[in-house]
């Protein structure tokens, strides 16, 4: 038995290009990789932080953008506790893809999953959308709204530190795995079934 | 002294005189000795001393013969360094020296391969002038002119041999380039060789390699054309026909690994180690317009394209819209699956070959540091970056949907076909949708793409625990019929009809058994997929052969999916048992077990002698009990049974402690009681293979209470005295329980210490 008291998965989607794999690498590796190639389907990674004494398992998988993909990272979405969707904030179009992104969210991860929209590379001089336009979009979405610099390490601890916190708390006020029909459960351990008035729980 | 005149009264006595005397005659003594070690050493220190003295001028002696060394030394050492400094300036002569005979030696050979270059020529002796040339190449012209300048002060003849030279060798280099193109057109290997081997000799390393490789490529395609022409035109009947563009497709691959295998000896003999790279680029782009063509060609026989979309839009509309007419059958997809599979597999085994072979090639060819981390960026850039690669992930997203709707479609189909057989407690479907699930992850896997197999795995899971969980839960709430005296005569009925082959059985008979089926169905899928999660553990890393460490935590991670659905089903079998405790077991068992209170439990002698002779409450209860059990015993998979009775020992417990609290019993009826627990225990320990004592816990305990000869005894068994016992009843439950036994006394219950 590894030695954790929580166990999330967290899901990094968004165009190609916006900084996914580089948000990951600096959280897990703290460094920020020169000119690494595309990702390619999906990369696996976990690190294991501390809140309140409490020992945190983060799996991160870190999603290829192109379409070509899809229909790998298509199948992360439904296990996924949080899932960061990310645009880059000196690129237009990464930003007008963002409807497209939350329609595959709809459609696949669980109606419960924690969501965060980042705007990435803010270390840029050339922002093309400005910061209250996606908070905006964030909060019309009722996603949570974190802008950052891999690059230059700017909120990224905070952003996964937080993730990690939210996603404690929820596990801890036994809000996070419900499972009702509609939507698939997202963790297996306590289930409860909501049918027939008769409950069960599993541990 | 002090001994002595501390106590000044000894003096007074003979006795005390006579003590200290022999005490002062002690300590003479003792000095005495002292004093005459001493002196024994006086003689020899005298000794030493003389020895001293003797070797005194001898020091002066080694100090002076130490001086002169040091000089000597001194001197040797400038010597040294003289004769070294000489040496250096002899060797620094020498290398002139040597230079000089080298560029003597160039001089000369300048004048002979000006010569030579020509006769060569003219005699079509392209190796000779190439050599001629090369060894041209590899001179300092511009020192040369220079010692020709000092020596003769005249540099006319080298400056027209280098012009000579130079134009020999571009002529050569024309020659060469022409004569190898024409060798390529006529298909003359052997002089395609040839050729290929002058160019390095010229300087032309680039050009040659471009050449070369261009050649190699006509030939792949020219190989590959021919080949995609024999796959169209095979006959459907072939036994081929169904992998046939895979094959295709492979003999490509399998092509250029062959002129790799074949050519790499003569490029790194004739062109060095490190050049790989660039044939294996140029291969590449010939490998994208080959595959290129092969999978159109696919795509289009296969309607492909047509399949994608038409199952597109059927998961899109999410199945609502479609008629079931235009719906594809799953099975037609099979085979189609099947060669998708094999042609990524062929591909990744294939970029495999080229990245190792090309690796392997630059770090015998490529010093390790910034330029080979730059070709291997190169390497990767090149492969990842190459059209088959994109065409390969297009492929591979292709099958993983095609994957899935048949996986979701046939498990459908399973479901539909649903059907319960004799002797069987599962139905059909269990198996079948097992058996579906493993066969695509199975053949995911034969994809040789992680990602592919962790995919169909997610998707696996994904329907394993909402669709498949829900079939089963959708049968499970149409709930189990109740009416219970009806249970035994329609199960007979039920089973006449299951042996007779027909399922004829009334409504709620039929209702009856595929609840219970699926809730063994749950039972047997949580079982399987358990096997599922430990077999795949292993048959993935076999299949896939080479995964890094990264990979396997991956791997297991998506398998760790599996454990969710096994607690889905969980809860399900939690969901139908509960309905048969609330519909089945409490309505049955409470009863029976009220009769409890109709049996009085103040007995005299007599009427314990009569009781224990029929045990009329408890024997009766057993044999409702088994009653009950005995309708589920044949119908349920082992652990649901156990489950099943394990749900019956509590309801029994549960509602038996009830009832004893509301009756009296007397120290007979106590000792009635402890029998009948017991027979309880020992009749539903033998039904099943589960523990059930520890559920009888507290009414074991109660019947101890119950038994007791005086409320004191209790200290027998209490606190200290417990012994292994660990007691499930309070202090105050024990204290309720001795209020039943009508002849305990109410003060001496109050006075117990607990
Ligand atoms: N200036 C800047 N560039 C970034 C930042 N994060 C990523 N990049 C660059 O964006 C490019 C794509 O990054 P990558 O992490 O591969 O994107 P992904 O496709 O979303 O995984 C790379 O060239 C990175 O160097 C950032 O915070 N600031
Ligand atoms: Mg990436």
């Amino acid at each position: 038995m590894e030695d954790y008291k929580f166990l999330f998965k967290v899901v990094l989607v968004g165009n190609a290009g916006v900084g996914k794999t580089c948000l990951v690498r600096r959280f897990t590796q703290g460094l920020f990789p020169p000119g690494q190639g595309a990702t390619i389907g999906v990369d696996f990674m976990i690190k294991t932080v501390e809140i309140d004494n409490e020992k945190i398992k983060l799996q991160i998988w870190d999603t290829a953008g192109q379409e070509r993909f899809r229909s790998i990272t298509q199948s992360y979405y439904r296990s996924a506790h949080a899932l960061i969707l990310v645009y880059d904030i000196s690129c237009q179009p990464t930003f007008d893809c963002l409807p497209d992104w939350l329609r595959e969210i709809e459609e696949y991860a669980s109606s419960k999953v924690l969501r965060v929209l980042v705007g990435n590379k803010i270390d840029r001089e050339d922002r093309e959308i400005p910061a209250h336009v996606g908070e905006d979009f964030a909060q019309r979405h009722s996603m949570y709204y974190l802008e950052t610099s891999a690059k230059e390490a700017e909120n990224v601890e905070r952003l996964f530190m937080e993730i990690a916190a939210e996603l404690m708390e929820q596990a801890r006020s036994k809000e996070l795995p419900r499972y009702d029909s509609n939507s698939p459960t997202i963790n297996g351990r306590t289930t409860v079934i909501g049918d027939g008035g008769c409950c069960s729980r599993m541990s | 002294m002090a001994s002595l005149g501390k106590n000044e009264d000894v003096l007074c006595t003979s006795d005390g005189i006579e003590s200290v005397y022999n005490k002062l005659v002690a300590q003479e003594e003792e000095i005495n000795n002292g004093l005459e070690t001493l002196l024994s050493r006086q003689c020899h220190l005298e000794a030493k001393l003389r020895g001293i003295t003797k070797v005194l001028p001898n020091l002066q002696i080694v100090h002076s013969d130490a001086q002169q060394l040091a000089e000597m030394i001194t001197f040797t050492s400038t010597l040294a360094e003289n004769v070294s400094s000489k040496v250096r300036q002899l060797d620094i002569a020498r290398s002139r020296v040597s230079e000089c005979q080298q560029r003597v030696h160039d001089l000369l050979d300048l004048q002979l391969c000006s010569d030579g270059v020509q006769t060569a020529l003219r005699n079509e002796d392209f190796e000779k002038a190439a050599a001629h040339v090369h060894r041209f190449l590899s001179m300092d012209q511009h020192l040369l002119k220079q010692t020709a300048d000092d020596v003769a002060e005249d540099c006319t003849s080298v400056t027209n041999s280098f012009s000579l030279l130079h134009e020999a060798a571009t002529q050569l280099g024309a020659v060469v380039t022409q004569k190898f193109d024409e060798a390529v057109h006529a298909d003359d290997l052997a002089s395609v060789e040839r050729f290929f081997k002058i160019f390095p000799l010229l300087g032309m390393q680039d050009e040659g390699l471009v050449r070369f490789s261009s050649y190699l490529c006509s030939k792949l395609k020219d190989t590959a054309l021919k080949n995609l022409r024999l796959a169209l035109e095979t006959n459907t009947s072939d036994k081929r026909a169904n992998v046939i563009y895979a094959d295709t497709i492979t003999l490509l691959f399998e092509g250029i690994a062959r002129v790799i295998e074949i050519h790499q000896p003569l490029i790194e003999t004739y062109y060095g180690p490190g050049r790989l790279l660039t044939v294996a680029s140029y291969l590449q782009r010939e490998c994208d317009r080959q595959s290129k063509r092969i999978l159109a060609e696919f795509s289009k026989c296969r309607h492909l394209e047509k399949i994608v979309q038409q199952v597109n839009e059927y998961m899109r509309t999410n199945n609502v819209y479609s008629k079931p007419t235009d719906k594809l059958d799953p099975k037609e997809l099979d085979l189609l699956l099947g060669e998708l599979t094999i042609m990524h597999s062929r591909a990744e085994l294939y970029v495999r070959f080229i990245r190792r072979r090309v690796m392997n090639d630059l770090e015998i060819g490529v010093p390790s540091g910034d330029t080979r981390t730059a070709l291997v960026s190169e390497l990767e850039a090149m492969l990842n970056g190459s059209e088959l690669c994109h065409r390969m992930q297009e492929l591979l997203s292709s099958y993983l949907l095609l994957e899935r709707y048949f996986m979701e479609e046939s498990v459908k189909k399973a479901v539909v076909m649903d059907s319960v057989e004799e002797g069987s407690h599962t139905s059909s479907m269990v198996d079948d949708v097992f058996f579906i699930v493993r066969k695509c992850i199975r053949r995911a896997g034969t994809s040789s793409s992680l990602d592919g197999v962790c995919a169909v795995i997610n998707n696996a899971c994904a329907l394993l625990e909402t669709d498949f969980c829900e079939v089963l839960r959708r049968q499970l709430r149409q709930g189990y019929p109740s009416g219970y005296l009806d249970l035994t005569q329609a199960y007979s009925v039920l089973h006449t009809s299951i042996q007779q082959g027909r399922l004829q059985a009334s409504d709620s008979e039929q209702a009856r058994l595929m609840f219970l089926t699926y809730l063994n169905n749950a039972d047997a899928s949580t079982e399987y997929t358990d096997t599922l999660r430990r077999s795949l553990m292993d048959e993935v890393p076999s299949v896939l052969t080479t995964m890094s460490e990264n990979e396997r935590v991956k791997l297991e991670s998506c398998l760790s999916g599996l454990g969710s659905v096994a607690a889905s089903l969980k809860a399900v079998i939690d969901y139908g048992m509960e309905q048969l405790r609330v519909i089945v077991i409490k309505p049955r068992v409470n009863p029976w077990v009220d009769t409890f209170l109709s049996v009085s439990h103040q007995l005299s002698e007599e009427d314990f002698a009569n009781y224990e002779a029929n045990e009329p409450f408890v024997q009766n209860l057993i044999m409702n009990l088994d009653g009950l059990l005995g309708l589920f015993r044949g119908s349920l998979t082992t652990s649901n049974y156990d489950t099943l009775v394990s749900i019956l020992t509590a309801e029994v417990t549960a509602h038996l402690e009830k009832v004893v609290i509301k009756s009296t019993f007397n120290r007979l009826g106590g000792l009635v009681f402890d029998k009948e627990v017991r027979a309880l225990v020992s009749y539903l320990t033998s039904t099943t293979s589960w523990s059930i004592r520890d559920k009888f816990a507290r009414l074991t305990q109660m019947a101890t209470v119950l038994n007791l000869e005086r409320v004191t005894e209790i200290s027998d068994y209490w606190g200290s005295n417990s012994g292994p016992l660990t007691w499930r009843l309070t202090p105050a439950d024990i204290r309720q329980v001795m209020t039943l036994r009508t002849d305990f006394r109410s003060d001496d219950i109050k006075r117990l210490k607990l």
